[in-house]
Parts: structure tokens; sequence; C-alpha cells
């Protein structure tokens, strides 16, 4: 006998479909079942390299509940821990820092590597002895999270099982190589965050699409219109939108940022902002770039974190200073128009007669593929 | 040291969160009770200043474990990197 499937409205096609069901927006249970399903079980972003930028740094981060830490080790590299010592379950850095040596419980002072290895446990033996023979340094290191960085966003897989970064995103690698080079943040302007009254999942369908544009965000009409964008969609992986009349921002000199070196024709004019499943949100332009993450904290709040980058350092360029506050100003403009929207379909998933609503099979072929993403990981969870 | 004036100093330090003064009173402490022959305690106190030293990077860390694996109290560890 066939399982009835509350989603298999959701996984028809975007002609007949239906967008997923209030609860996947309000309820609590189903939160929890997503954060277990589709945020720990895939490639979710946490943070950022240049939160961490020498060796030492240390950032707690709280990952829907899961304590974690980001530590840049001496080898520059970035590494990703349960932020839980192995003794006593004690948290470790409860706050930004410096670690100098190594990571210390301030509980009894068990020391970790900055590669998570367990390097000191003093008195486990009695006072004064420091090791015992049934206590095994080398099984008690910090349990690693798997993470990969990419454009500077911290990805994570907490379950471990999701395919490599490099293969379950090879798509889009592909798609965009030629911006496979170094990013360089924008320095403290170039740094927001928002903090929304919404389902994550809001966020990210708000911005996979262009329909809203000339509605929402009316001032990029006069040079962007509705009918110079173009739907991008990656089923099983990514969603997005594109323009075909990006136009670089200018100062009252007309000067404007330096291009990303050996970029093709395409990007003169050309832009994608795309939502990489499950949480990170990502745009290219050929001057600069940005890299949004949402923070899940529950049901019904989100915290957007938006980082700005250039081709060139704010070191090299110092004369782009107010270019680059002008530049976050609008796009901090643009985003806080979504932010009504967001927040109004966050009120409207509590209208109990609603049933997932309707796509438009022209317009909403990136939402309706993020929807179809997210149902296929329920699924998938619920099989399990 | 007078053993009072160690102990008010070691508080301060602490009070402090002065890495560099554990380190330094805590391997005195330790010192003086090697030299009593006092291993325990000489060995409780050489933890100390070792943990603080390996926290905070200190080069004192190599041969404060070299000393706790001299008396069997420590496994030596590896500073080379």
């Amino acid at each position: 006998m066939n399982k009835h499937s509350p989603l298999s409205s959701v996984l028809a096609e975007v002609n007949i479909a239906n967008g997923l069901p209030n609860e996947h927006y309000v309820d609590p249970a189903i939160f929890a079942e997503e954060r277990k399903s589709v945020l720990y079980a895939n490639w979710s972003g946490v943070g950022f390299g240049k939160d961490v930028p020498e060796e030492g740094d240390a950032k707690p981060v709280d990952f829907l509940g899961m304590p974690l830490l980001i530590v840049r080790d001496r080898d520059g590299e970035i590494g990703v821990f349960q932020n839980t010592c192995r003794h006593r379950g004690m948290i470790l850095v409860d706050t930004p820092r410096k670690i100098g040596g190594a990571i210390r419980c301030p509980y009894h002072s068990w020391c970790y590597s900055l590669k998570g290895e367990l390097r000191a446990t003093p008195h486990v033996g009695g006072p004064g002895h420091n090791t015992h023979e049934d206590v095994d340094r080398s099984d008690l290191g910090l349990v690693r999270v798997r993470s990969y960085v990419w454009r500077d966003v911290i990805f994570v897989n907490v379950d471990g099982n999701a395919p490599a970064f490099e293969d379950a995103h090879a798509a889009l690698l592909e798609r965009w190589k030629e911006f496979d080079q170094p990013v360089h943040h924008g320095g403290e302007t170039s740094s927001f965050k928002l903090e929304v009254k919404t389902n994550w999942k809001l966020a990210v369908e708000n911005y996979c699409e262009s329909y809203h544009l000339p509605w929402v965000h009316p001032g990029l009409n006069s040079y962007s219109r509705l009918e110079d964008h173009y739907n991008i969609e990656a089923r099983g992986h990514y969603s997005g939108q594109g323009t075909l009349v990006y136009r670089q921002l200018t100062d009252q000199d007309g000067a404007t940022f330096e291009d990303f070196p050996g970029l093709s024709d395409k990007w003169d004019e050309g832009a994608e902002y795309i939502a990489l499943y499950p949480n990170v949100l990502l745009g290219v332009q050929r001057d600069h770039a940005f890299a949004i993450v949402l923070e899940p904290v529950d049901q019904e709040n989100t915290v957007e974190h938006i980082e700005l980058y250039y081709a060139k350092s704010i070191e090299d360029t110092p004369q782009h200073d107010g270019l680059r506050a002008s530049n976050a100003q609008l796009w901090k403009t643009v985003f806080e128009e979504d932010v009504f929207v967001v927040e109004g379909m966050q009120k409207g998933r509590h209208g109990v007669l609603f049933d997932g609503g309707r796509f438009s099979p022209a317009m909403d072929g990136p939402t309706h593929n993020f929807h179809h993403w997210v149902a296929t990981q329920i699924e998938n969870g619920r099989a399990d | 040291m007078d053993k009072s004036k160690l102990d008010h100093l070691l508080l301060e330090a602490h009070a402090r969160d002065d890495h560099d003064a554990l380190i330094r009173y805590y391997t005195l402490a330790a010192d003086e009770r090697e030299a009593a022959r006092d291993t325990d305690a000489a060995c409780f106190y050489l933890t100390h200043a070792f943990v603080f030293a390996l926290e905070s990077g200190a080069p004192e860390a190599d041969t404060l474990n070299a000393r706790l694996a001299a008396h069997g109290r420590a496994h030596r560890l590896d500073f080379s990197d």
C-alpha cells in the first residue's frame, strides 16, 4: 500500500504544484525536522572566513542550537568543531577571541590544539598526575564538523553524510568558474545584518525570484526591468535569477570598482543572484559580490548576515572607501525593502485555510525549485 | 618565597588572568616543592604552570611538559610546530 505523502503536491511540476504547507513555516516540530533533514543533512552556511582573519582566531557560533567553534589554525586553515569539551560537556569558547596556544576548557582545563587534538588532561590521574591508562588522548579530540570554505562562506555538513562539497555543488562551481578567484571583504561598512520576523525559507524564496522586483523595488525599474531578468533553476541544487543589464556604481568622479580579472563578455552587463540550498544567498557582478548566510533562529525568526566583497582589498584601494560605503547602503536599502514581504508572508502563513499557494509557471520556477528541494530532503529524512 | 606571599601573588594573578604571572608563580611554587622533595605537590604546581603556558602559547610549555614527563606525570608532547 502506498503511503500518502503530504508533500506530493509540492513535488509536482510547477504548473500544478502547491507550495510547502503552512506547517513548514509555523510549526516548531517541522522546524526541528528541517533542522535534521534539511540543514544538518546538507552543506549549510554558518559564517564567514573574514570573521577569523588571523591564525588563532576563534569564533563560537550557535547553529540551530548546536554550539560550533570556528577556528583558523596555524596553517591558516579554517576548521569547525563542536564547541563542547570531551570531558564534561562544557562550552569551550563563549565569545570570539584569539587563542594564543591552546583551547583550554574553563571547567577542568582540558586543553585542545587549534586542530582539535587533546593536548592536556590535568590531574586526570589524580592531583599532579596528568595521564590515566584509561583516558586515551588520541580518542578524545574535539569533534570536528565537516566544513568547506567557498567564496569566504564557511559551510558545514553536520551529519557528515552529504556528498563532498565539490560534488554536491559541482554545477554551480562550474557555472561560476570565472569567479573562482580571491574575494576581498569590503570592511566594516560592507558588513550588516537584518533580524527578520520570518521563517528562513521565505528569505530564500523571495531572493531567488525576479517576479517581485517591479513591485517591491520600483527604483530598479528605470534601468533593470523585469524583462531584463531570467530564471536560473538547477533541480536539486540551486535556483535564482540573472540580469542582463547590470550597471556599475560610479562615484562623483566617474570612478568604478576594479573588475574581477579575466571575466568573459557575458559579465559586462550580466549579473547573477543564486540561492545555494539550503541557506546561502550569493550574488556575483563584474566588480563586486556578496554573500548572505541565513541564520534560522526558530520557525518565525531569521537573521540575515550580509557581507560584500570586491576584487581588490581595502588596503590596496583606499580611494574607493566612499564608493564601498555607497554600494553597501544601496544593497542595504534593497534588502530592507524585502523585509515587509518576508515578514508579511510569515504572517500570511498563519492563515489556516492557505493551501501553500500556487506558482506562476512562467515566473515562479526558481521558488518552486526550492520548495521541491526542501520537500525532497524532508521525504528523504522520513524514509530513513 | 614565603608561602602566604606566593599564595597571595597567585590569587592576584588569577584575578588579573595574567598568564605570564601564573606561569611564573606556579613554576616558583613547583621549584620550592621539588627542592623539598615533595614530588606530588611539585607536580601539582607544575601542572598548573604548564596548562597556562600551553593555553597562552608561552615557550615555557615545552620545558614544563618535559619536567612533568620526567616525573612520569605527563606524556611528552611535540612542540616543534
